[in-house]
């Protein structure tokens, strides 16, 4: 991971071997890391990691792993999803806020109605061959990339 | 600065039709140019709109639609961002008048979204939202505008039957307007009842899936002049994106549009409360509630009463109509065309050929088109009726 980055990225830190790229970030959230970009101006999360912040536009944005809890911030079920996702519906899904304030969206592995606005949820990395996801949806390059989901707390 | 006047308007049937994109433009060509001089003696520039090339199979929209226009060697692009292309094509032709560029340039629309049934169009609506984490999720159009209506509804006092009259009053307005998808009127209990697509939204919550194209000439006022036609002033212009993903947004405030309807106003130096008519981009029911908000027509949290008769609206809400089209939900949504329908429904509301569904003295009209989820694109346009 980088280290004291107070600037913007160089053109050859800009590799796969970096969580700024998606090849990087990935592979880390295989090892069971999740990295947010923070910004080191503003304090914002960004996941994925990204070499500027949206919200002032520092590019002084440094990797910071994030915790694998949260909170549902909104929540849905897909009843017809994209066609890979057939064999899963319906499928429920949530913007989470994780602990840090970082958040993202992602499959809950419970029914719409267990889950509401506030409910604590855990992450879990998967394997993409276990999800049960047509593996014809993957382009080249995110084959191997692991897929994520929530499961409720407590 | 030239100003910028839209000097004719046109558009195709909407729905499901038995004829490919490229002939639903002939259809909306053909009405705007009814009584006109040739386009190739009229128009020197073209902006076509269109979502996804999944639905035909044809990218080069620019160059296709210029070719069965018959204007030759002439410049002729697309632009794309998602359901904002239309009014993408607007402000790019608005743009190049203003600048003296051009004294003639055509803006239009085209979408074949039954080209590939729902599923079809599922995935290519899909397609605009951020791939990474959010497509490898699963996420459609519904569900990520769900998202958005689950959380107003957490957050205001608005209920699901809130929702439900949106889409009974769009569809009422639809039934006073000949170029609406729909024709008929829903009630409460039917929006209600519906199949859920992405809980809250259900079936009636959300527009269809339709084909349709649309045209609209934008000129000089001296072109309008040669062209003899009756022309509405395009005083105002504002764009701006706002993030891809859903999980990096406010779920409850457009903020994108905010910023752009407010560089709308700025030009056209005017407020939201001088507007008359507006067509805003209710994708979804819960979509018209937040831009009522985000445009200044309504306090927050009170977006919901845009079915409301204006002397029935909460203290703070302006006197506007909204989607007197009958909306994406009821006129019909042909993605890469609806920004341009929404510019035919304010040409015809502000030129006084609105029919059964005229609003009075309408003299100032705001189009609200929007890509993607929310305002992960957001074009504004300001309306007004010629002097
Ligand atoms: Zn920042």
């Amino acid at each position: 991971m980088r280290g004291e980055p107070e600037g913007p990225l160089a053109p050859e830190e800009i590799t796969s071997d970096s969580a700024f790229t998606l090849p990087g970030f990935f592979d880390a959230l295989a090892e069971g890391q999740l990295l947010a970009g923070r910004c080191t101006d503003c304090g914002t999360r960004l996941v994925p990691p990204r070499p500027a912040c949206y919200d002032c536009g520092s590019r002084a944005v440094r990797l910071e792993e994030q915790p694998h809890t949260g909170t549902v911030a909104s929540y849905t079920a897909v009843y017809q999803p994209p066609s890979p996702f057939a064999d899963l519906a319906p499928m429920t899904v949530a913007v989470v806020e994780l602990d840090s304030g970082a958040r993202l969206t992602g499959r809950v592995t419970a029914t719409l109605e267990d889950v509401e606005i506030g409910a604590g949820v855990q992450l879990r990395v998967r394997d993409p061959a276990e999800v049960g996801v047509d593996p014809e949806m993957h382009l080249s390059y995110e084959e191997e990339w692991p897929l994520h989901e929530f499961d409720l707390r407590g | 600065m030239e100003t910028a006047h839209i000097a004719t308007v046109g558009a195709s049937p909407v729905g499901r039709t038995d004829l490919p994109g490229r002939d639903l433009f002939s259809r909306a060509l053909a009405e705007a140019f009814e009584g006109l001089p040739d386009p190739a003696a009229v128009v020197d520039a073209v902006y076509v709109g269109a979502q996804s090339e999944r639905y035909e199979n044809q990218i080069m929209q620019g160059t296709l639609l210029a070719e069965w226009a018959g204007l030759n060697n002439r410049p002729a692009e697309r632009v794309e961002a998602c359901a904002a292309a239309g009014a993408l094509a607007l402000k790019n032709a608005v743009r190049d008048v203003r600048a003296g560029v051009h004294d003639a340039v055509l803006a239009c629309g085209v979408e074949k979204m039954t080209a590939g049934g729902t599923e079809g169009a599922t995935n290519a609506l899909a397609a605009a939202f951020e791939r990474a984490l959010e497509q490898r999720s699963g996420v459609t159009a519904p569900s990520q505008y769900a998202l958005l209506a689950r959380r107003y509804l957490h957050e205001t006092e608005a209920t699901e039957t809130d929702l439900a009259r949106i889409a009974v009053k769009n569809h009422r307005n639809a039934t006073a307007n000949p170029r609406a998808m729909f024709d008929h009127e829903v009630d409460v209990e039917t929006v209600l009842g519906s199949d859920p697509v992405a809980p809250p939204l259900k079936l009636y919550d959300c527009a269809p899936v339709s084909d349709g194209a649309a045209a609209v000439l934008i000129t000089t006022p001296a072109a309008v002049s040669d062209l003899g036609t009756e022309s509405v002033e395009v005083a105002g212009v504002g764009t701006a994106a706002n993030t891809l993903a859903v999980a990096e947004r406010d779920l409850t405030s457009v903020e994108g549009a905010d910023v752009a309807a407010g560089r709308a106003y700025e030009e056209a130096g005017v407020g939201p409360a001088d507007v008359d008519v507006a067509e805003v981009h209710d994708a979804f029911t819960v979509c018209e509630a937040l831009l009522a908000e985000a445009v200044g027509f309504a306090p927050e949290g009170a977006g919901v009463e845009t079915v409301h008769e204006p002397a029935e609206r909460s203290a703070g809400w302006t006197d506007v109509r909204v989607n007197t089209s009958g909306g994406l939900k009821a006129r019909g949504h042909p993605i890469g065309a609806t920004g341009l329908f929404q510019a035919v429904e304010g040409y015809e509301q502000l030129t006084g050929r609105a029919g059964d569904r005229q609003v009075p003295g309408a003299d100032t009209a705001l189009l609200v088109n929007e890509g993607g989820l929310a305002d992960a694109h957001t074009a504004a346009h300001l309306l007004r009726r010629a002097r």
